[in-house]
This record gives structure tokens, sequence and C-alpha cells, in this order.
């Protein structure tokens, strides 16, 4: 079995740049980075069972060099897992048991409706750098990494990568999705995705949850029993719209149109609901175990995988 | 607050349809967002309040709501209710004679009886009804029971100042009359009491009495008069100055001859008193006399500004006219008429015997033919007087003889017998005449037998006298020489001369000319009356239009030359002797000139009164009347308030240029400073 944290060869070093998504900038993941993000893990407070040889606690009992417990011989155990010096203090035969490490699978959903696609800078740019950011941390802690891009009703499952030597084949992955045009029913998704989900693991919903049912997709989410982290992004211009005057606003899924008189009275009273829908979102988060993270665009992503998502236990 | 005309507040829907207006008027910018969705949770709450946010923005929206409900607010007529000072019927009599235009009070003393009047309206119940009496040279109803405030205040304001003496007594005959129509009616007088004299006239209504008015400082011309000498060549003027004023005065009296000064003299007036100024020798040739009194420039004393009617400071007078006049007197003599004749100005006096009259040439010379007791068989084309003709003919048809008749009251404002007193004439026997169609009784006689009669025969003057006057007491008495004089006057042609001055508002009879159509009469002012004759043949025609003060000119106009069909404009009788045509006639005859004057005392004295003796020609208040409600309706300053809206709206729909303007001034009052310097 080959090293996961083998670097590359290098004959598949000319196609990493090839690969690499124009969207994304390559100076941000530059080799410093990499290297900074390698030393993170994406954290899972349970052990769950994995599919192959990790570096995870798995809920299994498996042969690795961690004890778990003991328990009696049976007939057909593997006489290796003996421990002959309790044999020998008590002349009975009990079998060492050891704790499995397996890998996880990390679930990274993406949301790719019409209204990813806008604010300045672009969120749906922004949610791929930190899905990008956030594979990689997966893929050099040895877990498999599944992505999936919401958009309409569904979740379009990408198929599942593990090793660090299958960032690029992300990238790849990431650089073709582009924001939907029409509606996206966020829940519809999350239902979807939740129904093909077959391993649990930590599950980061990346999205600006703007859809009347945001609050139902985490809770479909949570309902999975996976380790659910949400990155809400929101651009500037959605935080602190720079809004004045008679102005018709146009939904950029739906193409319906709201009549509002931008002065300050309305600018206070949508901060203050955007406020409450954050609140509300954090509320709904909390209660279902998972991790609610505002995420302005404008934040660096250094700043957010090193200090905002270590802050709140998503990464360590 | 209670409305007249509550059915406009429905303009108050248009308040929302200005809103709606604004509102489609708005032009949104379509901003594309990544959702709406937190919009949407706010929609309800921004539609709930972008309208008022916007029209907090918007001042101007502002504005033009608060001026449509302000003009709403107008046209529905808000009052308030109050107890209502005067009765529900009332006749309102604004006293508009010669007096009411003194200027004691601003601007006179008519403007401020019209203040007081419209604001007295104010007392009226809310369906009260006001008649309005404008008491000037006649008493004339300028508004009938009218219930629209604004329609009686148009009416009071449209009251003229008339030049004539007042007399109320027919004014509140009327105004009693339209009170009488109505139960509880009042009778409101505005007037500034001035006249002395008491109207004999009694109401069932009660009066109530507005009086304008303060001070009594006039000095009048109450006569002017041109007055020929024995010799009837020279002519003194005679002219009487009243002082009404309870303080001495100096007035400066001027005299203008034809319009250029003759004369000037300062007179010391003493309070209350008249004084008589005579001045001899007017130029020669001169037509018209005027007389002015003015200030005293410089002089020393009492003499103050002008005073305060100007009515009564100027009189005018025609002076007789310098031609000769021939009377040719035809009968057997008679003393007392040769006399009389004799003694008129400016007459030369020629006598003929009835047997003599048929060889007597030169007839066409004679200005009046007087036939005494004689009447030859062919009249001539002369104005004519005849005494006790002894037989029908055109001037009359004997009937019989009248023994011992009695005189019966003849016509008060009969101008032949001006200052004629036939209350001691006693006749013992007379003609029976029956009275012609174009004459007028003078003097009745029994059962409305004329005992004189004048009149103008086939365009002639002509005058008959039934009984001789050896058969009278006439002749011995001293009104003769004043009926000769009077009867001179209408038979030669009723010169200007002649007439006494007119009273303004009077009407004048003018004689119509052989040949014209009809007179003209230019006023004082220039403006021209045309009159034509009511029927045809008829001789004379009553000019009315002498409201003026000031001297006019009657000129007769030609009769048309082509003969005109029937029916149009009525034409003189064909002479039957050889005469000039018609319009030639017309033509030859000279101007008529006669003066309108005030020439009254009794309204020259503006002392006002306190209207008490008016109110006690009143009745005792209605028993059991109620005082009925005043409404004082509110949209005046509501209109007012609307137009302070448009013009607030106007500033800010233009605060742009207003800016500007006001940028423009500022500069310029910084510039001017600098430019003083330089200088």
């Amino acid at each position: 079995m080959s090293d996961p944290r083998a670097e590359p060869t290098a004959a598949e070093a000319p196609a990493r740049h090839d690969l690499l998504p124009a969207a994304v900038d390559p100076t941000v993941f530059d080799e410093a980075f990499l290297r900074q993000l390698e030393r993170l893990m994406l954290v899972t407070r349970k052990a769950v069972r994995g599919g192959m040889k990790g570096v995870r606690r798995s809920a299994k009992r498996g042969v690795s060099v961690e004890f778990a417990d003991y328990r009696n011989y049976t007939i057909g155990d593997d006489l290796r897992t003996l421990d002959w010096n309790i044999y020998a203090r008590l002349e009975k035969l009990f079998v060492k048991l050891f704790i499995e490490e397996e890998d996880v699978t990390v679930h990274i959903l993406l949301d790719a409706s019409g209204s990813m696609g806008l604010g300045a800078p672009d969120k749906l740019l922004f949610g791929k750098r930190a899905a990008a950011a956030l594979a990689y941390v997966g893929l050099a802690s040895y877990d498999r990494i599944s992505i999936a891009v919401l958009q309409g009703r569904v979740a379009r499952r990408y198929p599942a990568v593990r090793g660090t030597g299958r960032i690029f084949q992300v990238l790849a992955d990431l650089s073709s999705v582009k924001a939907a045009p029409g509606p996206t029913d966020l829940a519809a998704c999350a239902r979807h995705y939740a129904a093909q989900l077959t391993q649990r693991g930590p599950l980061i919903l990346i999205s600006d949850l703007f859809d009347a049912n945001a609050e139902r997709a985490i809770s479909e989410l949570a309902g999975t029993r996976c380790e659910v982290a949400v990155l809400h992004t929101l651009s500037p211009d959605e935080l602190d719209p720079p809004l004045e005057g008679d102005l018709r606003l146009l939904d950029t899924e739906s193409g319906s149109g709201v009549d509002i008189t931008a002065d300050l009275a309305t600018m206070d009273a949508y901060r203050a609901r955007l406020t409450a829908w954050q609140a509300g979102l954090d509320a709904v988060a909390t209660k279902r175990r998972a991790a609610y993270v505002p995420v302005p665009t404008t934040l660096p992503l250094a700043d957010l995988v090193f200090a905002e998502l270590r802050r709140r236990r998503v990464v360590a | 607050m209670p409305f007249l005309a509550p059915l406009a507040l429905a303009g108050l829907a248009f308040i929302p349809l200005i809103v709606a207006f604004y509102l489609l008027r708005l032009r949104r910018t379509e901003r594309t967002v990544s959702s709406t969705y937190l919009w949407q949770q706010l929609v309800r709450d921004l539609e709930a309040n972008a309208p008022w946010q916007r029209l907090r923005r918007s001042l101007l929206l502002i504005l033009q709501l608060l001026l449509v409900a302000v003009l709403v607010l107008a046209a529905a007529r808000p009052f308030l209710e109050r107890t209502a000072g005067l009765a529900r019927d009332l006749v309102l009599v604004v006293d508009a004679s010669a007096s009411m235009g003194a200027t004691d009070v601003f601007p006179d003393r008519l403007s401020a009886a019209k203040r007081a009047a419209i604001e007295a309206l104010a007392g009226l119940p809310a369906d009260g009804r006001v008649s309005i009496v404008a008491a000037g040279e006649t008493a004339r109803v300028v508004a009938n029971e009218v219930t629209d405030r604004g329609r009686a205040a148009d009416a009071i304001e449209g009251i003229r100042l008339s030049n004539a003496s007042g007399d109320l007594g027919d004014a509140l005959k009327l105004a009693g009359a339209l009170a009488a129509r109505a139960r509880g009616a009042e009778v409101l007088v505005v007037t500034d009491d001035a006249s002395r004299h008491v109207p004999e006239v009694r109401l069932a209504v009660p009066i109530r009495v507005l009086t304008v008015g303060r001070e009594r400082r006039n000095q009048a011309i109450v006569a002017l008069a041109v007055q020929t000498g024995a010799g009837g060549v020279k002519r003194s003027l005679f002219v009487s100055v009243a002082n009404l004023d309870t303080q001495a005065a100096t007035r400066r009296l001027q005299v203008l001859a034809d319009g250029a000064p003759f004369t000037a003299r300062d007179l010391f007036l003493d309070p209350l008193t008249r004084t008589e100024v005579v001045i001899d020798e007017l130029p020669q040739g001169t037509a018209i006399v005027e007389a002015r009194l003015t200030a005293v420039d410089g002089a020393a004393g009492p003499t103050g500004p002008a005073d305060q009617l100007a009515a009564d400071d100027a009189a005018w007078a025609i002076v007789p006219s310098d031609r000769l006049q021939r009377i040719l007197l035809v009968g057997p003599g008679n003393v007392y008429l040769q006399n009389a004749l004799s003694l008129l100005p400016n007459v030369e006096l020629y006598g003929v015997s009835g047997a003599d009259y048929a060889k007597t040439t030169g007839l066409e010379k004679f200005d009046l033919v007087v036939f005494d007791g004689f009447l030859p068989p062919t009249l001539p084309d002369k104005p004519i007087l005849a005494i006790a003709p002894p037989r029908s003919s055109a001037l009359g048809t004997v009937t019989g003889t009248l023994t011992g008749p009695y005189i019966a009251t003849p016509a008060p404002d009969e101008p032949l017998l001006h200052d004629v007193d036939l209350t001691r004439l006693h006749v013992a026997t007379a003609q029976r005449l029956e009275l012609p169609a174009w004459a007028r009784t003078v003097i009745p006689g029994p059962k409305q037998v004329p005992l004189l009669y004048v009149g103008a025969r086939e365009g002639l003057p002509t005058a008959v006298l039934a009984f001789d006057l050896h058969q009278s007491d006439l002749p011995l008495q001293i009104a003769w020489p004043i009926l000769v004089a009077n009867l001179s006057g209408e038979l030669l042609g009723r010169d200007a001369s002649t007439l006494h001055p007119i009273a303004p508002g009077a009407p004048v009879e003018l004689l119509l000319p052989p040949g014209s159509a009809g007179m003209r009469v230019s006023a004082p002012d220039g403006s021209a009356t045309e009159l034509v004759p009511g029927a045809t043949g008829a001789s004379t025609v009553t000019f009315v239009g002498t409201g003026q003060l000031g001297v006019y000119r009657a000129e007769p106009i030609p009769a048309a030359p082509e003969p005109l069909p029937s029916g149009a404009t009525p034409s003189p009788a064909p002479s039957p002797s050889p005469s000039p045509s018609g319009s030639e006639a017309a033509a030859a005859v000279g101007p008529v000139r006669f003066a309108v004057d005030l020439f009254d005392p009794e309204e020259s004295n503006i002392a006002s009164g306190d209207g008490a003796r008016l109110a006690a020609l009143g009745g005792p208040p209605a028993a059991g009347g109620q005082a009925g409600i005043a409404r004082d309706e509110w949209w005046i300053p509501i209109a007012l308030l609307a137009l302070l809206l448009l013009l607030a709206e106007w500033l800010v729909y233009e605060r742009d240029g207003a800016r500007r303007i006001v940028g423009a001034l500022r500069s310029a009052a910084t510039l001017r400073p600098f430019r003083r310097g330089r200088a």
C-alpha cells in the first residue's frame, strides 16, 4: 500500500498546473499554504465506521497498536492476539482488542445556485476556494472527499476521491461548477444528498442559504448524523447593501422583483432582519449540533481555515 | 365645524389620486441582487411604511396634498355660527346724496357708508334676505331680497354718489313698502343724517341708523345769477357764498368768463352766515360764467385747506343772450301788458291795432306776436301769446264764457309759475277754451278748464291766456310781471338765459325747433345723449340725465332731407307758410345751454347727525321675534392659506432657480460696496 502522503510524481507535476482551474487563483494554493493545510485535520467528535484504513479511530475494533479492551478467547480467534501475560497470571485466555483506524468520508456540499454567482467577491468562487482548501485538508488526512454541487432540486455528486494526489481532480471538478440559472430548492437538494449518503463523516455545507427552506436543509443534513458545519457565505453587498433611492430589486434566481425605497430606515430594517435571520440559522444549527460559521467573502481564505474554522472546531 | 357645501369634501378623493400619480410617476432603478429573500420578508413593512416614508421625504408631494386638502376645505365653506344682530328680512337704505361726498372721513362718506353697510350685513342671519335702496336723486332699489352676501355687497358697491339733494323720505317710504312684505323686517339706514329736514313718513317697522361723518367744514356757493341792467347792456353777477361751518373761514372766489379767469376775490366768511357778492360789468359776449371757491394760498387767518365737500364749490350760470328780440303787440292797447313786456331785458316792443295788422309788413323780423283780444284770419308762423282769443282758431276752441271762475291748484312743478303767487288772483270773466292736444295747462280753472295754457303748436311756442287782463286783478299783482317774464322766456325760444338753474337730477324739457328730428345733449364730461320725441308731432323732448354739475349743451338734430317712411322718427308738422326747409331751419337754430347747480344750503350743510330723528320714524320691534343665527364663513383665510401653500409649492419646485436668484442678489449686494469703494 502506497503512502497516501506521497508527493505527486514528476509525471503528474505538469498536469497539476494544467488542471488548476483558471477560476481558482493558483497563488492562493501555493506550496506554503498547502503545507499549512496538511497540518490540519477535519474534526470528528465521534468515531465512525470508515471504508478503508486511515488515521481516524473507527468504531470497529481492528489491528492498530492502540489497545482498546479484552475479551474471552473463543475458538477461532487469532492466537496472536492472546495476552499471554494475563494467561500466566490468571491461567485464562483473553484476547486483546485494538482500536481500528480507518478513514472517514468528508462531505463537501457546495451551493451552486444562481444567487451564489453574485457578490463581490464572488460567493461561488469563494465557496470553491473554501471547498478546495477543506478538500485538501481532508485529502491530506487520508480521508475520502465527497464533493456535491447543489443545484435545482438535486445534489450532483462527484466521485469521491482519496489522497492528496487527487487534489487536482478536485480542483478540476470545482472549476467546472457554474452557477445555475433558475431557482434552487436547498432543502430538496439536501434531502437528495442525504438519501445518497452511505458513510457518515464531516459534512460541510457552503451556501448563502438564501432559501426559505434553509433551516430545513440544515435539519435534513443534520439528520444524517454527520457532523455538519455550515459555512454561511455572504458577500459584503449582502451584509451591508450599498442601496439608495427607489429601487426595484430583481432576484437573480426567480427574476421576481421587490420595490423598495432604500433609505436609512429601510437599511436599518434590512440589517436587523439579516442579523435575526443569521441568529435563527445559528440557533437551528446549534439545536441540531451543527456548527454555523458566518463567512463574509472578504475574509481571506487563510483566516477562514486557520482561524475561523479552528475557532469553531471544524478543523484542528 | 359645519360646512355649507359638505359635498365639496368629495374633492378629498383627489388626494389618493395625487398619491397614485406620484407613485406612478416614480421611476425605480432596477438592481439585480443575489436574492430578494430577505427583502421579501421586509416587504410587508416596507409596503406599509414606504408611502409615508416617501411622503416624509417628498416635501413637494406633502405641499400638494395639503394644497388639495385646503382647497377642498375652502370649497366646503366651513363656518361658525353666532347670534345674528339683524332681522331676517332687512331693508338697507344707503344715502347717496351730495353731502355723502364729503371727505371728512377717508375717502368719503359714501365709501365709508358702503363699508359700514357691508360690515353690517355680517349680522344678517344665515337665511336672511336683504333689499337695498339707494337714496340718491331718487330712491332706487338696487337689490331685492338678495340672500347672497356677495351679490348684496356688489350692489352696495355699485351705488354711485349723486350730486342731487337727497330725500330720505322717499327712500324710507320705499323701504317701508319693501319691509311690509315680510313679518319682523327692519330697516337699516346708512347716512350722514346731515339734513335738518325730517322726512314726513312713519314706518311700522323699526329703523336702525348707522351714521358716518365727523366734521362740518364746508363753504358753498348757494346762488349764482346774471342780472341785466335796465339798459339791457350791463350785466352783473350775483354770487351768494355760505359758510356752513361753525368757524370763520377765508376763501377765494374765482370767476371765470367762458373758461378764462375774469376776477377773484378773497372772502372772509363768518361762521354760519351767507355773504353776497356782486360783480359788475361782465365782459361783453360772455356766454357762460363759472364761479369757484378755492383755498387762499398764503393768506393770514383761518384759511385752512379746501373744504370737505367739493360739489358746491363750483357753480355755473348762463348769461342771457345779447341779441335784441322784437315783440309785436296786436290789439287795442293795454298798458299793463305794454309795461310788463317793455320791462323784459333785450326786448323791443312794437304795437299795432287789429285793424292795421293786415297791413303790417316784415312779420318775419318779430320773435313774438302778442294778440290781445284779437285774432287774425291767418296766424303768423311765429310764437304767439294770445290773450282772451275772441273766437276758435288753431290756438284753441272757444266754447263759451266763464263767469267768475276760480283758480284751481296748479301743478307744483310748473316752471312758468315759478315765484308766481296766484292765491289772490280773481277773474271776472274768461273765455271757456278747450285744451288743445299740443298744450299743457298752466293755470287751471273750474273743472279743469284752462285759464292759461302753453305748448308747441306745430313747433311754434304758443301760449293762450283765457281772460282779458281788464277782467281780472292779475295786472295789479306782483305775480304779473313775473308771469310775463316766465312766459316770454318760454315763448322766445326758451333760451338758456331764461331758465333757472336746474337742480341735479331734475328733468329738463327741451323745445324741438322746427325741422329737427331730436336733440343731442352734451353733458359736462363730454358724453352725448340723443333724444328723439316719443310720438309723431311732439314738440318737446325731456332730458333727465342731469346728474352732473356743470353746463349742458343741447343741439337740434337736423331731420333727414328725404321723406321718412311711416313709423320712422317723427318730424314736425309741415308749416303752411313758406319757410326754410326743416333741416335748414334746425341748423339755423343755435345750441341751447343750461346749467345744473347744486344750490342747496341744506345739502351743503354737512354737519352729521346722530340718526336719532330717523330712528324715531320707525316702529317698535316685532313682538316675539327670535334672533336668527348668523354664519361666519372661513373660506377667506383658508383661501389665503391655499395661496401660501401654492407659493411654497412653487418655491420648492423651483428651488434651484430661487437659489440662483438669491445667490445673484447676494453677489450683487457684495459687489455694491466694492463699486462704491472704487468710486
